[in-house]
């Protein structure tokens, strides 16, 4: 006789991530940035989840290295740039007057597209961030701790004097991960961090991103809709869209889990920019 | 424009049209056979299956290429899935088309009942109609036309069971009976036919609107909703 035992189907499909359950840690409401007056981005709205890797994808040009920008408030230091509604970083306001803005980007550090290690040792480079901070008890110890969350310490561990700038680009851009994790941050942005890096180093930043997400909370920037698709687990998709005087400015298009989208996008735009058809 | 990666789904769609034709020519030369009591045609139809096997695997390897080059996502993986699944569903519908012009030869010399010939000519073009009506919505991404499917079947099916109450009704006489019971088989596989129709009906279903669904559930007839 056949078994009438249910068979748990679900089991087998890829653990789903459930957004609502999640901590939010920004909570971004009709956000407009403009440079000199001009809309970069205009009226985004969506929240940012706790231990997610949350990627930003989207065309040349339509505010996502804007946006991730406003998170650390890393647009307060170009001359012109004006942010406007609502960012709440674990409730409380990023741009309140009583906020200091170097707290904030220790607390949400940020990886850029081309490592940018200082010309100084690995450890040095390291302890950098502590130091100026007044982090400076067991700081070697914290070095040490920070190169092995950036999954790097073993590369590195006898040559900690030497220059950083002997490392290969890959190590570097582990590097400046391990610069950046040394203060204790909660948040980390990244900028297209491996776009300048080749396959197997960027295999290995995005182990490492599987690896952080468990402490951290990652928002990245990517050209490389594959590589949303592989380490996010919400994606959204930013465009550019002609305003009624003509004026062009990203526009939030489409949030969701990234699963959905890129298997069922619900905006046409959004699937024909990851299928390939946009433009 | 990804002009290259459309092109290659392009050629995807072609093919599995062109495996479509392939098919209702192994139908139709099957049933032919069993009609004229030719088994000279049942053989031909066995080897012809060679041919949609090439194409199956053709289209197969397209596939697997595909994914490995392109990276298919969106719409475009529901259309490369779909075809993976339909691809599969035609080449069986050509292993029963196979199976029937077997079984016509097993039956050569055996005393026939032309009405029950008859019967499956109709039955036959029932499952024609099936096909072209499958790969009609699947081309047009027609959801209605897919779930137009499930009615034609019941037709299929309802013929089907008609034919074990004839085959019954042949009386005693052992050839009679031996090639009633040959038949019963070959109702089952045009049966068989409507069914892999249905579940082509049902990848148009997933392609256009992104979630799977049984038209019908066998072993739950109750939940059937369309």
């Amino acid at each position: 006789m056949v078994s009438a035992a249910p068979i748990h189907i679900e089991a087998l499909a890829a653990e789903r991530p459930e957004p609502g359950t999640r901590e939010v840690v920004f909570d971004i409401g009709d956000l407009t940035v403009s440079y000199d007056g001009n809309p970069a981005i205009k009226g985004a709205t969506f929240e940012v989840y706790r231990n997610f890797v949350t990627a930003i994808i989207g065309p040349s040009g339509c505010g996502k290295s804007t946006f991730i920008r406003c998170l650390n408030r890393m647009n307060d230091l170009i001359q012109g740039a004006g942010v406007e509604g609502r960012i709440l970083y674990h409730g409380q306001d990023l741009y309140g007057r009583d906020v200091d803005p170097v707290e904030v980007r220790r607390r949400i550090g940020m990886v850029f597209q081309k490592p940018n290690p200082f010309p100084k040792s690995i450890h040095d480079n390291v302890a950098f961030g502590p130091r100026v901070l007044g982090m400076t008890s067991d700081l070697d110890a914290r070095v040490e701790v920070a190169l092995k969350q950036a999954a790097l310490w073993e590369e590195v561990k006898d040559r900690l004097k030497k220059s950083a700038l002997s490392l290969s680009g890959g190590q570097q851009q582990r590097l400046c991960i391990a610069r950046c994790l040394a203060v204790e941050p909660d948040v980390i942005l990244m900028d297209e961090p491996a776009s300048a890096l080749d396959p197997i180093a960027t295999t290995r930043i995005e182990d490492l991103m599987h690896e952080l997400k468990k402490d951290y909370t990652i928002v990245i920037v990517t050209h490389n809709m594959q590589q949303a698709a592989r380490v996010a687990d919400m994606t959204a998709f930013f465009n550019i869209e002609k305003g009624e005087e003509g004026e062009r400015a990203g526009i939030l298009v489409e949030y969701d889990i990234t699963s959905k989208i890129f298997t069922q996008p619900s905006d046409k735009r959004t699937e024909d920019y990851v299928t390939g058809r946009f433009g | 424009m990804r002009t290259t990666f459309t092109e290659e789904l392009d050629t995807l769609q072609a093919s599995l049209s062109e495996e479509v034709e392939l098919v209702l020519r192994a139908l139709r030369g099957s049933i032919n056979s069993l009609r004229e009591s030719d088994p000279d045609l049942a053989d031909e139809v066995i080897a012809f299956d060679d041919e949609v096997d090439a194409l199956y695997l053709s289209i197969e390897q397209g596939i697997e290429s595909l994914l490995a080059r392109q990276t298919p996502v969106a719409v475009d993986l529901r259309f490369v899935l779909a075809v993976l699944h339909s691809n599969l569903h035609l080449e069986r519908m050509a292993d029963l088309c196979v199976t029937i012009a077997k079984l016509t030869k097993l039956a050569h010399g055996l005393p026939p009942d032309e009405m029950l010939v008859e019967g499956f000519d109709e039955m036959a073009s029932r499952a024609e109609e099936m096909i072209r009506v499958a790969l009609d919505s699947f081309v047009n991404r027609d959801v209605a036309g897919a779930e137009s499917l499930v009615d034609l079947d019941e037709l299929i099916d309802r013929t089907n069971r008609r034919v074990v109450e004839h085959v019954l009704e042949l009386g005693g006489d052992p050839e009679r009976r031996e090639w009633g019971l040959r038949m019963i088989v070959i109702s089952r596989c045009l049966e068989r036919v409507g069914d892999h129709a249905v579940d082509i009906g049902e990848q148009t279903a997933y392609l256009v609107t992104g979630e799977f669904r049984e038209f019908t559930d066998a072993s739950h007839p109750e939940r059937v909703d369309t």
